[in-house]
Formats: structure tokens, C-alpha cells, sequence
């Protein structure tokens, strides 16, 4: 059986093939225009809107850590407040540092007295002794202003006694 | 030019009253600024600068003790208190500081929330200002400018004063003693 018919249709008609062609015949290359797809724009502000929200959300995570390690006193450097000199001389306790972490936060601010790291002893020490500092100069002057303006001047007594 | 005005009108109102507002707070704040004799610190043989601002006050009270009588009375006179600021310079020869310097610090007193309590002016001894601040009729201020022909002090507290108070702490607290009245007779039964 010649089998160019399959191929280019110049030999003898095979009936089966020209039943398939009529099968297939609408499937058949039909020339007409392109048709793209309509591009549709998606629309990203629900996207943006759940990565805002999740941005915002791994912020305040963020931040409430952090607040929550600083009102933790920093171990190790946590110092119980230490009496003043005058309370010093007087047998009490000696300073205590503070090393156990595990203890309690009640006993951290016991009976709600603050205490101060190490370096704000410092500057609170530092502060109390300008201000004595500071109220001395003001009461010396003061009391020297009371003085100065209660005691009659040195001339007006010896002339009392010329004139007596 | 009305049509212009009209245009402008709120926002130069609104403008005035927000700069005599500030005018009115700085006139009424009793902190006086001491940069204008700041140049006097490379003159001074000796110079005391105490700068306590509010925070500092109050780390400071907390360190005050309740059971000491001396440290519990000055608790209860620095309670309130917003800022202690002294600066006095000692020289080691005369008229190291003009009258300029003096009289940018006395400016500063002469607005109409301070008063003059005390002026005491001698040759001998130099002279002696003490203002008080007010509120309505609370203190809530107090300035002293001392000038002798070898010291200038400016003392200024910020906030309520009991000047009584103030006056009898002399000589307490178990801070040495500074010797700033050393040119003058002291007497002894100061303390």
C-alpha cells in the first residue's frame, strides 16, 4: 500500500485516514487574529496591609521585651541602697550586693524604697553634696544678710558715746 | 491691604499670643542664667559652681536620712525645691569683675515676680541682695548676689524657700567649712 496519502496526499485515498481527517477536521489550524489575555492588575494593598500589620505587631513584640528587661535591675549591678554617713556610724548592716537573680521582684522593691544602680548611687551622692554644698553658701549668706541688717553700723555707736 | 490683613489675621493673632505666652513664662521662671559670668571662672582663685537641677534634687533627697535630725531637717526644707544653683568666685586681687557682670544677673531679678527683701551696701564689707520670687503669693524662688571687691556669689533656688529655715542651717550639715567670709570678723557663737 502506497502511503504517500498520509504524507502529502498524492497517492490513493486510505478511507480510514479520511475518516480520521474529518474526525480531526475542526481542530485544524484556522488562521484569525492574536488574542492576548486581558493583564489584570492585582491588587497588592491587602498584602501590604497584612505585612504592615505583622511588621507593627513584631515591633510592639519588640519593644514590650525590651521595656521588660529594663525595668528588670541589670544583674549583678544591682546595689542596695547604703545609709548615709551620719547612718554609717551607727552598727547597721553593711552594704549588700545583690547577686541572686532568682529572688523574688517583691524583694527587689522591698517596702517600695528605690534603689539605685551603681552608677546613680554615684550621681545621687555626688548631687547630695552640691546641694549641702549649695545651701551652706545660701545660708551663710542669708544669715549674713540677717546679721548686716539687724546690727546697727559700728559709727552711729561710737558717736552715741561722744554724744553721751 | 484690609483684604491682606484679613487673610493673615488669626495666624498673627494666634502667632502674638504664643510669643507673650513665652514671655510671660520666662519672666515668671525664677531660674536665673549665669552664662554671662561664666568668663569670671579663668579670673577666680576659687570657684564653687553647684548646678542641681529637679532630677538631681530628688536622687539627692532620697539619700537624705530620716533618723539623722540635721539631714531630716534639710529634707523637709530641699522638699519641693526644683534646682540649687550657686556659682562665686573668690579673686586674689580687686575689681576682677565689673559692674556689668554684676548687673547681668540683677537684670534678670528686676521683673515683677521678684522683690527685693534685703540690699545692703557697704564700703567695708561690699554688698549684699537678697530677692525673693513669687507665685501669686507663694514663694517659689529665691536669689542672693553678694560682691565684695574680692568675691561674687549669685545664689539661685528654684522653687519654695522657708528663708528662716534656710538661715539656721549655717554651720550644720558636717560640711567643711568654706571660708568664704574669711576677710570678715566671724563671730563665734555663730554655729
Amino acid at each position: 500500500m502506497n502511503e504517500d496519502y498520509l504524507w502529502d496526499k498524492s497517492g490513493e485515498p486510505d478511507p480510514q485516514i479520511e475518516e480520521l481527517e474529518q474526525i480531526l477536521a475542526p481542530l485544524r489550524y484556522q488562521p484569525k487574529p492574536l488574542e492576548l489575555p486581558v493583564v489584570r492588575r492585582r491588587n497588592y494593598f491587602s498584602l501590604a496591609a497584612i505585612a504592615a500589620t505583622l511588621l507593627v505587631a513584631l515591633l510592639a513584640g519588640g519593644i514590650w521585651i525590651k521595656s521588660r528587661k529594663q525595668q528588670t535591675p541589670p544583674q549583678q549591678e544591682i546595689v542596695k541602697f547604703v545609709p548615709s554617713e551620719a547612718e554609717e556610724k551607727e552598727p547597721s548592716p553593711p552594704a549588700v550586693v545583690v547577686t541572686n537573680t532568682d529572688l523574688p521582684r517583691k524583694s527587689i522593691h522591698k517596702r517600695n524604697k528605690r534603689i539605685f544602680t551603681k552608677h546613680e548611687r554615684e550621681e545621687a551622692l555626688a548631687a547630695k553634696e552640691q546641694v549641702l554644698l549649695a545651701l551652706r553658701v545660701a545660708s551663710e549668706k542669708l544669715k549674713l544678710a540677717q546679721r548686716r541688717t539687724q546690727t546697727p553700723p559700728p559709727n552711729q555707736i561710737k558717736n552715741q558715746h561722744k554724744v553721751g | 491691604m484690609k483684604l491682606l490683613f484679613h487673610k493673615i489675621r488669626i495666624p498673627l493673632i494666634a502667632g502674638l499670643l504664643v510669643v507673650t505666652a513665652a514671655f510671660t513664662v520666662q519672666a515668671q521662671n525664677p531660674r536665673i542664667q549665669t552664662i554671662s559670668i561664666e568668663h569670671l571662672v579663668a579670673k577666680a582663685s576659687r570657684t564653687i559652681d553647684v548646678n542641681v537641677d529637679e532630677r538631681l534634687m530628688k536622687m539627692a533627697a532620697k539619700l537624705l536620712s530620716d533618723k539623722d535630725i540635721e539631714e531630716k531637717e534639710i529634707k523637709q526644707l530641699v522638699a519641693g525645691i526644683k534646682g540649687i544653683y550657686v556659682k562665686s568666685f573668690e579673686f586674689e586681687a580687686d575689681g576682677q569683675y565689673t559692674t556689668a557682670d554684676v548687673e547681668s544677673i540683677r537684670s534678670q531679678v528686676r521683673g515683677p515676680s521678684w522683690s527685693r527683701m534685703v540690699n545692703v551696701t557697704s564700703k567695708k564689707d561690699g554688698g549684699l541682695e537678697v530677692y525673693l520670687s513669687f507665685q501669686g503669693e507663694l514663694v517659689n524662688g529665691l536669689a542672693v548676689i553678694a560682691t565684695d571687691d574680692r568675691e561674687f556669689t549669685v545664689v539661685n533656688i528654684v522653687g519654695p524657700v522657708d528663708l528662716d529655715k534656710l538661715a539656721k542651717l549655717e554651720g550644720q550639715f558636717g560640711v567643711p567649712d568654706l571660708g568664704i567670709e574669711t576677710t570678715k570678723a566671724k563671730p563665734k557663737n555663730d554655729k
